[in-house]
């Protein structure tokens, strides 16, 4: 499938260490933030009461199930310390953060936000929800969101800016003019507008951003598709009889890839940093949802709750910083034109 | 050799007349007309830009559409004339048909696909009674004088000299068994020993496949012993046709002298470039 110059792109990422590293660090990441039900939670594992097993991250179970009164889901939480729980054998294993990040843990001594401590490892907000559990699960919605956008992003990119290069002509002299009206689009005003009609969902807010964000990739593409079209081996399919279509996606789209490499992850560092500062604004998902925006809109207004946004900014900082890492290896590696110096 | 022009009963395979290219207000070919009968060989010689590639080209339609290139006249094949086809009709003349190689083979291949997915591409487009692709494509690796076909097939065309590209491009060529072979300078772009070995592997080839082949070149050197036929372009306008023979022991037009001059003979110093003197050869 790879040929051997896509190969030898791949070893050259490899062997730029910072870029490899920051690739599975990322990686690794994102794929544990997938299970940030297992990973921060305020309801066990596992657990055992009266002879049987429970695994309440996984399943749903009423307070009446383990002898309490009501069919709403038990308070594991108080659960766990009540002597009639411990009487029928009772036990519990928590995940490593014991917090959900929705809860407000209001029985905590002062008024919140409540430094770090042994039970929140990195305090709690204003509204005494755990930090180390919002900023998981911020990563995991800003990540999912950034590389939903890009992949999307990406799609429509290389559709547009393909067609417009091959097609040629007045097709794209058309399209040249309407992208260079669109993308002077105020986006502010437009999210604020489409956000307050349609609401700000996931969804609303993913197709807002991803108006705007296929133009920058369109515009190599569409250089790309115009260089390719002309190349000797096009036209030597052309002379074999292969059609239009053919030729379009065996031949240039495969050959045109190498800005999509490139460009990615600076489209995902985008995403992430603009979906971060829509939040930080109010203008992005609505609360309580765990967003790092809203995290250090919070570190800003609590500045003698230095945890808020040192945790937030470093969270921010770190992700930022390793997908820069990846994009600036990922250039080094497979844009033949930029130079090799980085390594 | 008042003879060697065989008056062929039937039609010939392909007949072009008064084929007009132009670009713009600027005609790159006027009017030219030839014929190229079956199991023939028709060499097409002439100076860099005199039409030769967009003639050939012309052949499937394989410039671009109007407006930005208009062409004219008629080119037959059998009794289909090319220039009324549409799309599909010659996508199933291209490479079936009359099959192509260019001058530069290293840009020919898509750098990202084996030569063995190349060929079989070739296949999958006009041969679909083939049972066993991979069978098909080693025999032509084998046609077409590589060795070790077996290996030689999972490589990328990086890996292979020019000289073994082009002849990865001609064995796409001939996979599809084409009437008429269209070749746009094969050598030059090769180094000296390998334009011989090329020419001579399209000697034997077309003795061998009885195929009718197209040959463009600026180089009169390759026509002699390869080509029956020969047609002498200038600046778009045919000026001297024959059998090759008689284009090469006769010359009429000056032009054509003047090419002839220019080949380099072994054995024979030449102190100075021979150049051509356009003012006699332009009224
Ligand atoms: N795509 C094109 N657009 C405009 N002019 C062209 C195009 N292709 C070829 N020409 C013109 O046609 C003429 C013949 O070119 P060509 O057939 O390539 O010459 P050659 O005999 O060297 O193969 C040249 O004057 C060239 O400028
Ligand atoms: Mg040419």
């Amino acid at each position: 499938m790879f040929s051997e110059i896509t190969r030898q792109q791949f070893r050259r990422f490899r062997s730029i260490r910072r870029a490899w590293i920051s690739f599975w660090i990322l990686v690794g990441a994102y794929v544990l933030s997938l299970f940030s039900e297992h990973l921060a939670n305020d309801r066990p594992l596992v657990m055992r009461y009266n002879g049987g097993t429970y695994f309440p991250t996984v399943k749903f179970y009423s307070a009446e199930t383990f002898g309490g009164r009501y069919r709403t889901e038990a308070d594991y939480l108080a659960l766990e310390q009540s002597p009639e729980f411990l009487a029928k054998g009772g036990w519990m294993l928590f995940p490593i953060i014991k917090s959900d990040p929705l809860r407000n843990y209001l029985k905590e001594e002062g008024s919140p936000p409540h430094a770090p401590s042994a039970r929140h490892w990195l305090g709690t907000d204003d509204s005494a929800r755990d930090v180390a559990a919002r900023l998981l699960y911020g990563f995991r919605l800003s990540m999912s969101f950034a590389l939903t956008l890009a992949i999307l992003g990406a799609v429509v990119g290389v559709i547009v800016g393909g067609l417009q290069g091959y097609a040629g002509g007045w097709f794209d002299l058309a399209g040249q003019r309407i992208i260079e009206i669109w993308s002077a689009l105020p986006f502010l005003y437009v999210v604020i507008l489409i956000g307050s009609i349609y609401g700000q969902t996931f969804g609303v807010l993913l197709f807002v951003f991803l108006l705007f964000e296929w133009i920058g990739l369109s515009y190599y593409m569409r250089g790309e598709f115009y260089r390719l079209k002309n190349q000797t081996f096009t036209q030597a399919a052309q002379a074999l009889g292969a059609g239009k279509f053919r030729i379009l996606y065996r031949h240039i789209l495969p050959n045109a890839m190498v800005p999509v490499i490139t460009l990615f992850p600076f489209m995902l560092i985008g995403g992430i940093s603009s979906l971060t500062a829509l939040d930080f604004l109010g203008f992005g998902l609505p609360p309580p949802t765990p967003s790092w925006g809203e995290m250090l809109q919070q570190g800003l207004k609590y500045l003698y709750a230095p945890w808020l946004a040192f945790s937030s900014v470093l969270a921010l900082f770190t992700t930022l910083l390793l997908a820069s890492f990846v994009g600036e290896g990922a250039r080094a590696a497979f844009d033949p034109r930029s130079s090799n110096a980085i390594r | 050799m008042p003879s060697a022009e065989p008056a062929p009963a039937a039609p010939p395979l392909l007949q072009v007349n008064g084929l007009t290219i132009r670009f713009g207000e600027h005609t790159a070919v006027d009017g030219i007309s030839f014929r190229l009968g079956k199991g023939e060989t028709l060499a097409v010689v002439g100076e860099s830009g005199s039409g030769k590639s967009v003639s050939a080209l012309a052949l499937t339609r394989l410039l671009p559409p109007p407006p930005a290139c208009r062409l004219g006249g008629e080119i037959l094949l059998g009794d289909r004339d090319i220039l009324k086809l549409d799309e599909p009709a010659l996508h199933r003349i291209r490479g079936k048909e009359i099959a192509y190689i260019f001058q530069e083979p290293s840009s020919s291949l898509n750098p990202l696909f084996t030569i063995g997915a190349q060929i079989a591409e070739a296949i999958r487009l006009h041969r679909p009674d083939v049972k066993n692709p991979v069978a098909e494509i080693l025999r032509v690796l084998d046609l077409v004088g590589i060795r070790d076909p077996e290996k030689r097939h999972r490589d990328y065309p990086h890996q292979l000299s020019g000289g073994m590209q082009q002849r990865v491009m001609i064995a796409m060529a001939l996979v599809c068994q084409p009437k008429i072979l269209v070749a746009d300078e094969p050598t030059t772009a090769l180094d000296v020993t390998i334009q011989a070995q090329i020419i001579d592997l399209l000697r034997d080839l077309k003795q061998k496949l009885g195929m009718s082949v197209l040959m463009i070149t600026h180089n009169f050197g390759i026509v002699h012993g390869f080509a029956d036929r020969v047609i002498v372009m200038f600046r778009g306008k045919i000026v001297e046709e024959g059998p090759t023979e008689v284009i090469l022991r006769q010359p009429q037009h000056p032009y054509t002298k003047a090419l002839i001059s220019c080949i380099p003979r072994l054995g024979q110093r030449q102190e100075r470039l021979v150049t051509i003197d356009y003012s006699t050869l332009v009224p």
